[in-house]
């Protein structure tokens, strides 16, 4: 099997689809000629055509409202957007007709769409290069949202996004696009949305993260093994709708629960899962919850590195669930 | 910046011209009937103040480059090649205006009175930016100097600068905004919004497009299927006009007949400046990918502070030995700044919780004691 990076692993997804159904349209700015500014469409657009592969108008609006007309009639768009920081100008498009056109239509039309887009900070790319707004699009019912945290993962859940009959968000951890590198199943290669993958188990403590933060746990997990404490990590991959089964099953073995996300804390997806693990299994559970996150502050420039979860902080979160501090 | 300069009431600047309003060639030599700073009515002072200006632009430039190779600046995004289109627009203004920059604008806001330390602050992310590193380098903003602080999202600015017109209007002020931008800016909702209130409202915004044929690797085509951007005025009732951006005295003369005209409740105008990003987009930005060698070196030669100094050259105003010590002048000027900036520091991490809102709410005090605790640890720790 090929060894690749997450960037690459996304590009292999893309030229894959391209090549299997004409149906599947790659659109937004600087994608074409140069490849994205992250490199990531670099040579689609020699090897599948302008008509395929092409730059639009710098404007997120447009390139949206143009992917719902095109999933409308039938196509298979997958629309850039440059960093998701910059989707807002098309916000109304996504709140107001994508995640609601199956519904509203009485499931007459839907809009099979993706939209990919880098998203997280570690890049000291300040306020509106390293945002984390996940659990807002997973707060409008309809769209999916789904984030890899590996190269496998990355090909194979792009690949499923893009036959999925629903519109996704895919949100690319951009801090690791070319940090993890693993071997890549070559040809076709999907990952079921909605499962989660149980990336370390133990008994412990349920460590539930996802994106670049499940490489930083993975860190504070090595370090905590060395302390005789043996968690289980769970890499959530869909973010909405999310796989409450494996997390709950998981409680019940461990009896503690910690969530790792790097998205401000307040509404977060780490609440949505405390709240479900509060909800459904509250007897099992033998220890506080704990959310490790960002600040609830926009994300900063200058004190990027005291920002962002790391892992002495997920340490900290995982032996305050322990009850160890 | 002391300037008590207005259009001469003979000057006549039409929009909607076919081509870019220009006074001097790409070879300095004055198009037209006599000599553009007459025509203007600038006197020689004034001249040597907008090319110092310039090169000051151009130098901050330079240093922004020179401290990302450093590694002490983690990005930059340059102005070269667009000092002109900058210099030529704000010396239009009062110091009572207001300037909506862009990310590009940040060495130019020298002329607005941000002194180069908080520039340099700005870039480096250290305790001399007005905006206490908050954000990346090329936002600057500085409410002394009358600049607003922008965001990243291309075009936003043009419709708050739109706001800030209706409030000028409102108070009856006789300032004016203005707001820069790029031609892929153009292609935003924000910029028509700007557009269509500020025709409905006749508000006194300047919109000041800087078309540098270039959105990252996008060129100005792919923008729009429209000839020129200025012609975009039309459809919402404004003039647009269309001004050769890498000649100074063109930029200035358009931008002070516009802003003579809000000042006297005229209402908006749009400018579309035409000139070249001579740098890839930014330090991130690789331009081989999407533009030739070639057509970069054909603009360098139209570089607009080679085309002014032949100018002042030609007026018996400029020589080797003043351009040389104005350059060390000015090189000195920075490399103090700069030091300054980098020795001022790092902001606080306290400084992170603080201004989210006008009062730190009780989770936010708790989450800075969170950070305070782990970073006591983390030293404890022997770190
Ligand atoms: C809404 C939005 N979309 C995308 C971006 C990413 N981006 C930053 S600058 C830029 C190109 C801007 O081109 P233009 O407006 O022509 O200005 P220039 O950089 O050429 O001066 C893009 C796409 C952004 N900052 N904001
Ligand atoms: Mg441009």
């Amino acid at each position: 099997m090929p060894v690749m990076t997450i960037g690459e692993a996304i590009r292999d997804a893309l030229r894959g689809e391209l090549a299997r159904d004409d149906r599947v349209l790659v659109f937004g700015e600087d994608v074409g000629k140069r490849g994205g500014v992250f490199n990531i469409t670099q040579g689609l657009q020699e090897e599948f055509g302008e008509e395929r592969v092409f730059d639009t108008p710098l404007d997120e609006n447009g390139i949206l409202g143009m992917a719902t007309g095109l999933a409308l009639m039938g196509l298979r768009p997958v629309a850039e957007i440059q960093f998701i920081d910059f989707i807002w100008p098309g916000f109304d498009v996504i709140a107001s007709d994508i995640a609601k056109y199956r519904f509203r239509s009485g499931g007459q039309y839907g809009v099979p769409l993706v939209i990919r887009s880098p998203y997280g900070g570690g890049v000291k790319g300040g306020l509106y290069h390293s945002q984390s707004p996940e659990a807002i699009f997973g707060h409008l019912s309809g769209l999916k949202v789904v984030i890899p945290s590996t190269p496998s993962d990355a090909k194979g859940l792009l690949t499923s996004v893009i036959r999925d009959d629903d519109p996704v968000i895919f949100l690319e951890p951009k801090k690791i696009y070319f940090a993890v590198k693993e071997e890549v199943p070559a040809g076709e290669h999907t990952v079921p949305l909605s499962k989660a993958r149980i990336a370390r188990s133990g008994k412990d403590v349920t460590v539930v993260t996802y994106g670049y933060m499940f490489h930083e746990t993975m860190k504070a997990v090595e370090a905590l093994v060395q302390e005789g404490i043996d968690p289980e990590v769970i890499d959530l991959r869909t973010i909405v709708p999310y796989d409450a089964e494996t997390i709950l099953e998981s409680v019940g073995k461990t009896g503690k629960l910690v969530i790792v996300i790097e998205a401000p804390k307040i509404l977060s997806v780490a609440s949505e899962i405390s709240a479900l693990v509060a909800e459904k299994a509250i007897d099992v559970l033998d220890g506080p919850i704990v959310r490790v996150t960002g600040w609830d502050t926009p994300f900063p420039y200058a004190l990027e590195s005291y920002y962002m979860p790391n892992r002495t902080r997920i340490i900290r979160g995982v032996k305050k669930a322990l009850s160890l501090i | 910046m002391s300037k008590e300069t207005q259009t001469p009431p003979s000057l006549k600047i039409q929009p909607f011209t076919e081509e870019p309003i220009r006074f001097i060639d790409d070879e300095g030599r004055p198009v037209g009937e006599g000599d553009p700073a007459a025509v203007l009515g600038l006197e020689d002072s004034h001249l040597l103040f907008l090319y110092e200006a310039m090169v000051r632009t151009r130098e901050i430039d330079r240093m922004g480059w020179i401290l990302v190779r450093q590694g002490k600046a983690a990005f930059y995004i340059s102005i070269g090649g667009q000092e002109a289109a900058h210099i030529g627009s704000l010396y239009a203004l009062d110091p009572e205006d207001w300037v909506m920059p862009y990310y590009r604008t940040e060495p130019s806001l020298h002329l607005r009175g941000a002194t180069l330390e908080e520039i340099f602050g700005q870039i480096l992310g250290t305790n001399t930016d007005p905006s206490k590193g908050r954000q990346m380098p090329g936002h600057f903003g500085s409410k002394k100097a009358r600049a607003f602080v922008l965001g990243s999202t291309v075009a936003l600015g043009h419709v708050t600068a739109m706001g800030v017109a209706m409030a000028l209007k409102y108070r009856k002020e006789r300032q004016v905004v203005i707001s820069y931008g790029g031609e892929g800016s153009t292609s935003e909702g924000h910029f028509h919004s700007a557009l269509n209130f500020a025709g409905v409202f006749q508000l006194p915004l300047i919109v000041f497009i800087q078309n540098n044929h270039y959105a990252i690797s996008v060129p100005r085509p792919r923008q729009t299927a429209a000839k020129t951007l200025a012609i975009k005025a039309k459809a919402y009732g404004l003039p647009g006009y269309y001004v050769d951006g890498n000649d100074v005295l063109a930029v200035y003369a358009v931008t002070q007949t516009v802003v003579d005209q809000a000042r006297a409740g005229g209402g908006p105008a749009l400018i579309e400046a035409l000139t070249y990003r001579l740098d890839p987009h930014s330090s991130a930005d690789d331009d081989k990918r999407y533009r030739s060698t070639e057509e970069v070196e054909a603009w360098r030669r139209k570089d607009p502070l080679i085309r002014f100094r032949k100018y002042l050259e030609s007026k018996g105003l400029w020589d080797e030995t003043k351009e040389q010590e104005l350059r060390e002048r000015i090189q000195k000027e920075i490399e103090n700044a700069v030091e300054i900036a980098e020795n001022a520091g790092l902001p606080d991490p306290r400084e992170m919780f603080l201004e989210v809102y006008a009062d730190a709410p009780p989770h936010l005090l708790e989450e800075m004691q969170e950070l305070l605790q782990e970073i006591q640890e983390s030293r404890q720790g022997g770190k």
